[in-house]
């Protein structure tokens, strides 16, 4: 494959060419309620050229059936030729990078029989059925998937990876008449079986969750401080932050290139936030993004001022900076757009006690439950919350959304914990039509002041 | 050998799904064209039913057919017991999906008419960014399964999507509209004229006091409502017990004003066909008659599992096996005239976007959303647009009593059909 894929790139006559080839294999089994929906597997195999013509544009060729990759340069090149950009399209010079790497898992899922995996998602979907009578649905979900990724280019880069992926997801909903609530507990990780086995507290976790719901009553809507639990929170910086650092966001609109001039303030001192795709072991984790670069820490906030934003070679090229090492594809059927890794808010000082104590009345919301952002304009949902008066936590309530406006949201950030976590929560990131992309949060607790919760 | 033919000796029942898809995207973005992408994909699916026990595989590589097989099999050696049987060759009504003269839509005739777009937003907005993503596919499909059926069609669907950036300071405004259809459409443009109406409407900014008013809909905001209660009319959520609705055929649950149906007949849309995704008849469900619940959606192994018939709902991609999904959601037009209902608003609010559509537990119905888009009514005349609200409520509780259904109606994304609505008084909160 190797000579094919470095013949097809000599043969381009674009300005530069870049061929991606993927072979996935997929086991998945999924349970809902005391049904089998699935346990089988998938084998997806394909790829995709890319040729940039300087002063024409990108032409894109994705494909199947491997065998004749000249034709599928030629394709990409007829394509590129189509297009007309006012300005050439640069890419930032990098260095090329020559390398194979294999991985080895504690146990590879690839020789686990499709009976135990089948008999571990039972289990944890046990363990949700025989929590409560009140559990009326469950969905336990287990996958792994095993991908071997050739990226190369007429740079001379030729890389080869090997990416394993393990998934678990619970999801329990609970029903008291009309009343019907859910909860679920994910995990995700770049490694092998032995990281899903002996997890029962997950499942626990989201069928004690949806019962304890179901006699949450609605919280009532208007202006509260909020302490956000450390998924929550790192889905925050994520989706309402973290996108807006994408560069292919600000480099070619001036208003939003204002809106994100490095320099400008964006918290409080406490605040830190970076993405770094150079971690080991976390789902987020990219050692190579899809042009071939090296990932690695980027600072976004530093001391509460904006420092740094994520690029492809592309976007890195046309505003002057270097690449970060954030240009991703979810597969071989789509070219690369910049994406982040793993993203987080740096540990502060706060302890959890400290956060709340003074609070009189206030809300504590704990987990995600989807979300949209709009430039600056955001609105997530929370698993699950409590109400805290006098400086302790109270009870139950449901329904929390929190809205609002990014800056003047950061800006009231006023208290950053001690302690950090990693989300290894399964999943992805969604961005034009690519979804889901592999992405770790993490963030300690934090609190907001005057946030808007909405409600009836 | 053929796939088919050769699992018919190791399973009771076989079913073969080949799918082969070519698209050609032409994207702008930032009111530049700056990429042209062509889309081969193939690929086979097969379900077997082994021992009465069901499996399920798929694959992309046709190099690899006995793995493939044999990937089916120990599928459904690990599989759940089959209550049904796959479907029997059987007549179908006759759908468009398929338009020559949108297979046969020239990559320069894509580009062009992303320029016409680019004509019709840029005089009016001059700061405006656009991105606009042409997309035009040419899939085959085909069911074989034991009993002998086999079914094949084309289909040539047609995207435009424009997504409009506005910032002006600190007011940003995302919009967007696509148009959607597998048949060529005359008037392509329509929709982009539609979305800079409404950009030019947007240009005045207003408050309204937050409390409780009576709230419109537009089709578009409609799809707050629609979601939560598109997930209660899905046959599988009636089967697992989750769907409020479940035991509720006959009752009048809703205003006697709405009328809603899943049309999988009507030529040029997307999900249309004369056949579902196992081969089953494709119909026009009546789900909600004058408020009365008429029934819920099925494909065949949730029919089976609730004792009734498939309503042709089975929808796939290669990758999974077919699911209950809905087709074109039609909610009927009413009888009152738009600018009538206007006029009978002395303040209100005209929902067109909310952030966060389907966040949330909509499963018991509930939404809550911030407005993306929403205008004020006052005294019958929409006056400008508000920002920083937000609705929230359960649709089993707005739906019961609804003050108006327009006469007007239309089409949002291709997948749903929806008048405006409008509900007599609902909360929205913001701050003071």
């Amino acid at each position: 494959m190797r000579d094919r894929i470095q013949e097809a790139l000599k043969h381009s006559k674009a300005d530069y060419t870049e061929i991606r080839i993927e072979e996935k294999e997929t086991t998945r089994v999924a349970f809902r309620g005391k049904d089998l929906e699935l346990a089988n597997a998938n084998i997806d195999k394909g790829g995709i050229v890319r040729c940039l013509i300087k002063n024409k544009g990108w032409g894109v060729a994705t494909f199947n059936n491997l065998d004749d990759l000249l034709n599928k340069v030629d394709q990409a090149y007829q394509c590129a030729q189509v297009v007309s950009v006012p300005e050439p399209i640069e890419l930032v010079p990098v260095e090329p990078i020559n390398q194979v790497t294999t991985v080895t898992m504690e146990r590879d899922f690839r020789d686990v029989s499709l009976a135990e995996k089948k008999a571990l998602a039972e289990r944890y979907n046990e363990v949700m059925r025989g929590h409560s009578d009140k559990i009326i649905d469950t969905q336990s979900f287990y996958a792994d998937t095993f991908t071997h990724l050739t990226l190369a280019n007429s740079e001379g880069t030729y890389i080869e990876q090997e990416k394993p992926a393990v998934v678990l997801a619970s999801l329990a909903i609970a029903r008291d008449g009309d009343n019907v609530q859910q909860a679920h507990e994910t995990m995700a990780l770049p490694q092998g079986f032995e990281y899903v086995l002996d997890k029962d507290e997950l499942a626990r976790k989201a069928a004690q969750k949806a019962v304890e719901l179901l006699d949450a009553k609605p919280v009532k809507a208007g202006q509260y401080p909020v302490v956000i639990d450390q998924m929550l929170a790192g889905v925050f910086i994520h989706e309402a932050f973290g996108h807006l650092s994408e560069a292919d966001f600000v480099y070619e609109n001036p208003q939003a290139r204002e809106m994100m001039t490095l320099g400008r303030r964006f918290g409080k001192g406490i605040l830190n936030v970076y993405d770094d795709g150079s971690i080991p072991n976390l789902r987020g984790t990219t050692l190579y993004d899809d042009e071939g670069i090296p990932g690695r820490r980027n600072w976004l906030i530093k001391d509460g001022v904006l420092v740094g934003r994520l690029h492809s070679r592309q976007t890195a090229a046309k505003m002057g900076e270097k690449a970060t090492g954030n240009a991703r594809a979810i597969n071989y059927r789509f070219p690369p757009i910049v994406r982040m890794t793993s993203t987080a808010i740096d540990n502060g000082a706060t302890s959890f006690e400290d956060m709340i104590k003074d609070i009189k009345l206030g809300i504590y919301a704990c987990d995600a439950y989807g979300g949209q952002t709009q430039l600056e304009n955001f609105s997530f949902s929370s698993g699950y919350a409590y109400m805290i008066r006098d400086g302790k936590i109270a009870e139950m309530v449901k329904d929390v959304i929190l809205a609002g406006n990014l800056f003047t949201t950061l800006e009231n950030i006023d208290a950053i914990g001690n302690d950090f976590k990693w989300d290894n929560a399964g999943g992805g990131c969604g961005k034009g039509n690519q979804y889901p992309l592999p992405v770790t949060c993490g963030s300690p607790h934090i609190r907001i002041q005057n946030v808007v919760i909405g409600g009836e | 050998m053929d796939i088919l033919t050769q699992l018919k000796k190791q399973a009771e029942q076989v079913e073969v799904l080949n799918l082969q898809n070519e698209k050609t995207t032409v994207e702008f973005e930032a009111n530049q064209l700056k990429t042209c992408t062509v889309a081969e994909t193939k690929g086979t699916a097969v379900r077997v039913i082994r021992k009465g026990r069901l499996g399920f595989a798929a694959s992309t590589d046709d190099t690899v057919m006995n793995k493939l097989a044999a990937n089916a099999l120990e599928s459904a050696a690990y599989g759940d017991e089959a209550l049904f049987s796959f479907a029997d060759p059987k007549p179908a009504p006759i759908v468009q999906t398929f338009d020559k003269t949108v297979a046969d839509l020239p990559i320069a005739r894509l580009v062009e008419i992303g320029k016409e777009i680019l004509d019709i937003v840029m005089p009016v907005e001059p700061d405006a960014r656009c991105n606009i993503s042409l997309e035009r596919s040419i899939t085959s499909a085909s069911i074989r399964n034991q009993k002998g059926l086999d079914v094949s069609y084309q289909t040539t669907p047609l995207s435009i999507g424009l997504e409009i950036d506005r910032i002006e300071g600190d007011d940003v405004l995302i919009m967007y509209d696509q148009l959607g259809t597998t048949v060529w459409e005359e008037n392509y443009l329509e929709f982009a004229r539609r979305l800079v109406e409404q950009l030019k409407m947007a240009r005045t900014i207003t408050t309204i006091k937050p409390g409780k008013m009576p709230v419109l809909f537009t089709p578009t905001g409609t799809l707050t409502l629609a979601l939560p209660l598109s997930y209660g009319l899905n046959g599988k959520e009636v089967y697992k017990g989750t769907s409020p609705m479940a035991t509720k055929v006959g009752e009048k649950l809703f205003d006697e004003k709405l009328t809603i149906l899943d049309d999988g007949t009507l030529d040029g849309k997307f999900a249309s066909a004369s056949y579902d995704d196992e081969g089953v008849p494709r119909k026009c469900n009546t789900l909600v008659g004058g408020g009365v619940l008429k029934g819920f959606i099925y494909d065949l192994k949730t029919a089976a599992q609730s004792g009734v018939e498939s309503t042709g709902n089975a929808s796939r991609g290669l990758f999974n096996p077919p699911e209950p999904s809905f087709t074109s959601l039609v909610v009927q037009p009413g009888n009152t005239a738009l600018k009538d209902i206007l006029a009978g608003i002395d303040e209100g609010i005209l929902v067109e976007n909310v952030l966060g559509l389907g966040q949330g537990n909509i499963i018991s119905g509930a939404f809550s959303n911030p407005l993306a888009l929403a205008f004020k009514i006052e005294k019958g005349e929409i006056v400008g647009r508000v920002k920083d609200m937000s609705i929230a409520g359960n649709i089993y509780d707005l739906l019961k009593n609804v003050s108006a259904v327009s006469r007007e109606a239309q089409w949002v994304y291709n997948t749903f059909y929806a008048p405006y609505i409008l509900i007599p008084e609902m909360n929205v909160a913001g701050k003071n």
